[in-house]
């Protein structure tokens, strides 16, 4: 089924002339972007061919146990990252990233890679790395928006959320509409992929699978399976980590405020 | 012509003391000893017991930061303070049921704050909780309560945005009357309000504590509301004094 063009390295060469013209325009119109243009240039370079080498080397020797320490590895960094983006921050929200990604992403990646798409065997890196990395890159956002939605609320409500604990309300009933907010937050960005998928933008995946020549129909069905996946995901963990959060910061004695980062 | 405060304490003619009656231990309100350490490392409260019997309006005042406020939250469990018992009715309520605690013995927070909405939503919101004794917004009693306080101006469905400071501690005053809880925390109910306003929200709170009847539990500045309250209480230096 079609046929591919592989890449020497005298090609990528060649790209990097892209970035010279990237960097001639920055130098013309005094961007002062050169140097951050060049250092992001090498650290692509260095980072992609680094996990170029070490996934081919898991595809090589093909052992359960390797793909899932490299998807914990994954995990760890995607959920370090969702809480350093936040703009504030409490005690504890790093295990509750954690808790919330390590979840999701399992519940959801689990169904995806067993049920919908059957990979065999069960562990093969070739399906199962990079759908439970689009999982991870995906909720990552959702999440980040969530939380920070989240926080703000507490923090510009928390009058509210004060007075409906007067009242004798349980802590979902006092921050419900926090959390409401924040979940919709969280989902607005895959519902808009969704919506213009493949119309305005072809989605990365769909695209890859294309130039890798399988067909449009299968990179199509493919991409559909991720976009809901996404949006599981998405749902999910949003939900599950305004409920992790409220747990923390509503305590028997009321509103403990998250602490901002600036 | 007699100074304002004696005409209304003329016009009420309040029953000054309460001790006469029997207790009634079935329905008695107990609440301590509270110790609060407060952020900066002072000991605000030190160990404070209440013990009261409805029906009554006690008053409490004090020096300005002298913890009339933290009192108040801690009583209904808004604040890191240590309470070792809270018992009302002969049930006791620990930390864990402080939600139910807190739909029985309600605060009327400082400062009057409100929820985004119309008067409606604000008076009602409590009415869905799953702690809520009756869950049908009383719409009749609301209108006549929001007549007395002088707010009856307002639709139902008008936006809060507007409303002045002391229309929104009306308000507040409203929806705690109509909440209509054995024991009623009242934190500065009546600033903000002109004296002939503030003279006839007392009364409310009065009326309320003697008919339901209830305990109210305010805090307030104004030398001629403490006259009138069945018990004065001082918060100096940590402790409750009855004056």
């Amino acid at each position: 089924m079609g046929h591919y063009i592989e890449l020497s390295t005298f090609d990528l060469f060649l790209a990097v002339g892209l970035i010279v013209i990237a960097s001639a325009i920055s130098l013309a119109l005094q961007l002062g972007l050169t140097r951050s243009l060049a250092i992001a240039t090498i650290r692509c370079i260095l980072q992609l061919g680094a996990i170029g080498l070490i996934l081919k080397k898991i595809f090589q020797i093909n052992s359960p146990l390797l793909v899932i320490a490299w998807l914990a590895i994954m995990l760890y960094m995607a959920s370090r990252e969702a809480v350093r983006r936040s703009r504030s921050k409490y005690r504890g929200i790093r295990l509750d990233a954690l808790l919330t990604m390590s979840f999701t992403s399992l519940v959801v990646g689990l169904l995806v890679t067993q049920v919908v798409i059957k990979v065999r065997p069960w562990y093969d890196p070739q399906y199962v790395i990079p759908i439970f990395g689009m999982i991870f890159g995906n909720s990552l956002n959702g999440i980040c928006l969530c939380l920070d939605r989240f926080l703000e609320y507490l923090r510009s409500r928390r009058h509210e959320v004060e007075l409906r604990l007067c009242f004798g309300a349980t802590r979902q009933e006092a921050v419900i509409e926090g959390a409401r907010q924040a979940v919709r937050t969280g989902m607005i960005p895959i519902i808009n992929n969704m919506t213009v998928a493949g119309i305005v933008s072809l989605p990365g995946m769909m695209t890859g699978q294309i130039v890798a020549g399988a067909s449009p129909i299968q990179a199509v069905a493919y991409q559909i399976v991720i976009m809901f996946m996404i949006a599981a995901s998405n749902a999910l963990g949003s939900m599950l980590l305004a409920t992790l959060a409220a747990r923390r910061l509503i305590s028997h004695y009321g509103i403990e405020l998250p602490h901002s980062k600036r | 012509m007699l100074p304002p405060f004696l005409l209304f304490v003329k016009k009420i003619s309040m029953r000054k003391s309460q001790s006469s009656r029997p207790l009634d231990h079935s329905r008695q309100f107990y609440c301590g000893p509270i110790d609060f350490i407060d952020p900066m490392g002072r000991h605000l409260l030190q160990g404070i017991t209440l013990t009261l019997t409805p029906p009554c309006l006690c008053v409490i005042t004090g020096p300005s930061g002298s913890g009339k406020t933290s009192l108040l939250r801690a009583i209904c469990g808004l604040n890191k303070a240590q309470v070792h018992k809270r018992i009302l009715d002969g049930k006791a309520y620990p930390d864990k049921k402080l939600p139910q605690w807190r739909a029985k013995v309600t605060l009327l927070l400082q400062d009057a704050p409100c929820i985004q909405g119309t008067i409606e939503q604000n008076l009602a919101f409590p009415f869905s909780f799953r702690n809520s004794p009756y869950k049908h917004f009383k719409h009749q009693e609301a209108k006549r309560l929001l007549k007395q306080v002088g707010l009856d101006h307002f639709d139902f469905d008008h936006n809060i945005e507007g409303l002045s400071g002391g229309e929104r501690h009306r308000l507040a005053l409203v929806r705690g009357l109509l909440w209509s809880p054995p024991v009623l925390l009242c934190d500065e109910p009546l600033s903000g309000l002109e004296p002939e306003l503030a003279d006839r929200c007392f009364q409310l709170l009065l009326d309320f504590s003697r008919t339901r009847p209830a305990i109210v539990l305010c805090v307030l500045h104004e030398e001629r509301f403490a006259r009138l309250a069945n018990i004065t209480m001082r918060l100096k230096d940590g402790t409750l004094h009855r004056t």
